[in-house]
């Protein structure tokens, strides 16, 4: 891929693990006995001894080499630096009320993921599912039922690439993907090392915009502010609202976001991609708009399934107000310019951005 | 009917040293026996138990070495003769006892008999326990041959009975385990009557009387001397009035004889042959040292017979004995591998002695011997390092605490301890353990390494402990840790016998050493009772014992986790499963595991097939666990249950 060494898991474990900076993606999982995935960290129980090995390789905290992976994944480097490649910006949602209600927000991602597996796209995505909606674990859909069990957004980790490993064993065809900008960028570099070999089942990746998640710690903290009620979803309104909101049966309840901040995973703090940039297609939510979602187009692949999903009114497209645009870009730059500076402090060197580029980000 | 238990006077056998001792005891009519497996002491009570399905004696394993010893030693208060048997490290543990019970005396026959490990061959340490001899003032004896191991221990009532105290026996591993011919006696079947009546006093005294006792001892030791003086089992041979003699006990006397006449020195030196070594047979070894002016001292593991006798030389220098130049192991003459007092003696070790003194010139072996036969022998000895055997649930135990420590990832201190799963400190217990001493000593220490969090030492501690180790020795610190708010994980491996000792039953087994049914006492009651949080699960189920240990650690104050899964050896499957490897399947070299099933899980049924680059079992060592299969990332091994 680039003139980054690939290096083993003690690399791995003196690199990401030892230093709090493993985001619980699952990339370094279920390739091997020696790394366990225990409440939100992968924790390594004896160096394989391998000086080259796909945990390190696959891991979107050991390195990201941005210009690299833009190349693969888009065939030429980012002319947009807030919100990395992309073909279009856009407001969509699912046209089914039905599939907006049991949504986070417009639906978008499950109408485009069962879209995908009904037109044979995909023959099973890897999603994250909730028995409760507070926790989260991987989960193989094949289905439309199966995909809108795994409706709504969760905010506690998730060890999706994991599954997707799972997924590669299991599924014949086509496997799409859902997931965060951690979850993501690792498929990539799945797709992109040469040390994976079913790399070409992988087919449509959707990515969630995201800024941060919550370790597993967070579970028994929101349980015990829930009770026995059933929590029907949890949610982070766009700033400046600063709260975190819990909808049960009953009840909103809602907590200021300080609260909950120690919870937060301390690798999502050095992540500088809010809007999931290595996604065929990303969504997110629209500032103020309960019932759209932000979608940002970035590969071809991406664009076909989408005006698929338009053209067959799975999908219902709108312009995104240019307002709201330049405040997505204005977020993402904020966001690029605090972890730039921040990493360079501390001495964290995952990620390799153009010098030109961090210049004209943190300038 | 063993070759020990013929009642037929004059007939020769063959009898491994511990059927000796057994046969010794059968001859001296022994009424009482008890004792703790261990190598190399654990045949004498297996074949006692034996005999004592046909007879009437009694036969019991004990919980531990103390009891054993004190349990015998109430009988032998009542007028039976009682034998108790253990390994040298079983010493340690009664030794409270012993060092009470030489005062207090006995009114029957009382002998203890303590199998030494040179090289600690299958132990923790090269104890002597000879030393225990002279620091409880009582009468030892070792044999030299399994003749005498039958001898020694028939007269070992015999005077234990005449002089009221307690007498030991000293046997090693190479007497105990070799055999030889031996000449039977007759058995002794007259049946004793116990008797204790309100008038009898049994008792180390105090004080004054202590004191008082201490004194009678001393005098029942003179008397021994006295008998010794005239023992049939001291002699010597060789050159009459040698100025070089071998002073010599036990496997020494055979190795020093071969030695001689190896180098052609028979009409040279003499040899002083002692089987009676504490207290000194004085005046015979004075008439010996009279006529040496050299002495070459050839004894297991200390310096025991070279040390008593320098201080009897000393005291004889006013009666024309010296001056002597003593060789042994203070001159380092007499060495193992690691230096002197270390490692077992063999002819070569005193073949080596003697041409170093220089009283002869010989190469035991040509140069590069050891190199040569390495090679011819290495194609057909399999390189193998020390490992559970296969199928051992020990392996998915220790698989299951390095998991969970690492989950926990606080880096846990884990405490080992005695028993097949003292291999927890090797690669094939995933060196998760980090400490080993004696018996119950895993959780006695981890009760320290659990109440450190003042000084700085917050880690979660994990001791572990076999079942059979847990009713030795473990009882009383766990009430400690649970006292004490110690921190700590303690886990039991229920194997459901003595494994590493050759699977003698223990007070969980629901048997008694007869093989007769017994209450069956409970680790989990025991644990409950003390108030120790405690769960079982079954070891190969690896994900629940893994989740369990992790759910433990988090927890505050006295744990217990038993993994229970009866040892495969003692307890073989009618059909095992077929385990085998679909090696299409098997990613071979390129799997990222890195052989993990040959290289890290060790298990000897895991193999690799060279030809074909792929993973391997081999179905004649494998016990068909299975464990393996739920470990390889490829899915490659496969179960087949067999119906």
């Amino acid at each position: 891929m680039s003139s980054i060494v690939v290096k083993g898991s003690r690399d791995l474990q003196k690199n990401v693990l030892a230093n709090g900076l493993c985001s619980a993606c699952g990339a370094c999982t279920n390739l091997c006995p020696y790394i366990d995935m225990v409440r939100g960290r992968a924790v390594l129980i004896e160096p394989c001894g391998l000086s080259e090995g796909k945990c390190y390789d696959f891991c979107p905290r050991a390195y990201v080499d941005v210009p690299s992976l833009d190349r693969f994944v888009f065939g030429s480097y980012r002319r947009d630096l807030a919100l990395g490649s992309n073909i279009s910006v856009m407001k969509a949602r699912a046209k089914e009320s039905e599939v907006r209600s049991s949504a986070q927000y417009g639906g978008a991602v499950s109408a485009l993921v069962t879209y995908a597996l009904e037109t044979g796209e995909i023959d099973a995505a890897v999603l994250a599912k909730s028995q409760d909606r507070i926790s989260a674990e991987p989960t193989i859909a094949r289905n439309r039922k199966e995909v809108f069990e795994c409706a709504g957004s969760k905010y506690i980790v998730c060890p999706t690439v994991a599954e997707v490993f799972e997924a590669t064993k299991q599924v014949k065809g086509k496997i799409g993907v859902v997931g965060t900008s951690c979850q993501i960028t690792a498929v990539r570099k799945m797709q992109a090392s040469n040390l994976e070999v079913e790399a070409d089942k992988i087919g449509l990746l959707i990515g969630l915009f995201c800024t941060w998640a919550f370790s597993p710690d967070a579970y028994g903290y929101i349980r015990d502010l829930v009770g026995p009620a059933k929590v029907m979803k949890i949610d982070v309104p766009p700033p400046p609202a600063n709260i975190f909101v819990i909808q049960t049966e009953a009840k909103r309840i809602e907590v200021p976001l300080d609260k909950v901040r120690k919870f937060v995973m301390p690798a999502c703090n050095v992540c500088f991609d809010m809007t999931n940039e290595f996604a065929d297609i990303s969504v997110g939510t629209v500032e103020g708009k309960e019932d759209w979602n932000t979608v940002i187009v970035r590969t071809k692949e991406g664009e076909k399934i989408l005006q698929g999903a338009i053209d067959v009114g799975v999908i219902e497209p709108k312009p995104l107000e240019k307002d709201r645009l330049n405040h997505l870009c204005e977020a993402s730059l904020t966001r690029k310019r605090r972890v730039l500076t921040e990493t360079e402090a501390e001495k964290i060197a995952y990620l390799t951005i153009r010098e030109e580029d961090k210049f004209k980000i943190v300038s | 009917m063993s070759h020990f238990e013929i009642d037929e006077p004059g007939k020769r056998v063959l009898l491994m040293g511990n059927e000796a001792i057994a046969r010794g005891a059968l001859e001296a009519g022994v009424d009482f026996c008890s004792g703790y497996p261990g190598n190399p002491a654990s045949e004498i009570l297996e074949a006692l138990a034996r005999a004592a399905k046909k007879s009437d004696f009694h036969v019991e394993w004990s919980v531990n070495e103390i009891v054993a010893l004190e349990t015998a030693g109430a009988a032998a208060s009542t007028g039976l003769r009682a034998l108790t048997a253990m390994k040298n490290l079983g010493a340690d543990v009664c030794a409270d006892f012993l060092m009470t019970v030489n005062l207090s005396g006995t009114r029957g026959g009382f002998v203890l008999v303590t199998g030494d490990d040179p090289s600690a061959h299958s132990t923790t340490s090269e104890l002597d326990t000879r030393n225990y001899a002279r620091l409880a003032d009582v009468p030892l004896l070792e044999p030299a041959t399994t003749q005498e191991a039958k001898d020694m221990t028939k007269w070992a009532f015999d005077l234990s009975q005449e002089l009221g105290v307690i007498c030991m026996v000293r046997t090693v591993t190479r007497i105990s385990h070799s055999r030889g011919v031996v000449t039977l006696g007759p058995l002794d079947r007259d049946k004793r009557s116990a008797e204790f009546s309100s008038q009898d006093l049994w008792t180390s005294g105090s004080s004054t009387i202590e004191c008082m006792f201490h004194s009678i001892l001393h005098e029942k030791l003179k008397r021994a001397q006295e008998k010794f003086e005239e023992s049939k089992f001291n002699w010597y041979v060789g050159k009459e009035n040698a100025d070089f003699i071998i002073i010599t006990s036990g496997t020494g006397w055979l190795y020093s004889l071969e030695a001689v006449k190896l180098l052609g020195l028979e009409n040279e030196v003499g040899i002083l042959k002692l089987g009676t070594t504490w207290p000194l047979p004085e005046k015979l070894v004075a008439s010996h040292l009279k006529h040496a002016k050299e002495v070459l001292f050839v004894e297991e593991t200390d310096p025991f017979l070279e040390q008593n006798m320098k201080i009897l030389a000393a005291e004889l220098a006013s009666e024309g004995v010296g001056p002597i130049r003593f060789y042994g192991k203070k001159s380092n003459h007499v060495r193992g591998e690691f230096g002197a007092g270390t490692g077992e003696l063999n002819v070569d070790v005193v073949i080596r002695a003697l041409t170093e003194i220089g009283k002869a010139a010989y190469l035991s072996r040509e140069k590069g011997y050891s190199e040569k036969a390495e090679k011819l022998l290495g194609s057909y000895v399999p390189a193998r390092s020390m490992g559970f055997c296969a199928g051992c649930p020990h392996r998915a135990s220790f698989w299951a605490i390095k998991k969970a420590a690492k989950w926990d990832g606080r880096d846990a201190i884990v405490t080992g301890d005695i028993g097949c799963y003292s291999l927890g400190m090797l690669p094939t217990g995933f060196s998760v353990s980090k400490t080993l001493h004696c018996m119950g000593a895993g959780i006695g220490t981890a009760n320290g390494f659990g109440n450190l969090r003042e000084f700085g030492l917050d880690k979660p501690v994990i001791a572990i402990a076999g079942d059979s180790t847990f009713y030795h020795a473990c009882m009383p610190a766990l009430v400690n840790a649970r006292w004490n708010g110690s921190n700590i994980l303690f886990v039991v491996l229920d194997n459901n016998t003595t494994a590493m000792t050759g699977h003698q039953p223990h007070p969980g087994t629901g048997v008694n050493a007869l093989g007769d049914s017994s209450p069956r006492i409970l680790i989990e009651d025991i644990c409950e009772a003390i108030g120790a949080e405690v769960r079982i699960c079954d070891p190969f189920d690896l994900e629940k014992s893994v989740q369990n240990l992790y759910e433990l650690l988090q927890n505050e104050g006295v744990k217990v986790m038993i993994f229970r899964h009866e040892c495969p050896l003692a307890f073989p499957k009618e059909k095992k499963a077929r385990v085998y490897v679909d090696q299409d399947k098997c990613l071979g070299e390129e799997c990222g595991c890195v052989k993990f099933c040959t290289r890290v899980f060790g298990c000897p049924g895991n193999i690799w097939d060279y030809e074909k680059g792929k993973a391997k079992i081999d179905e004649v060592m494998c016990n068909g666990c299975g464990l393996c299969a739920k470990i390889c990332p490829a899915g490659a091994i496969i179960v087949e249950e067999v119906t």
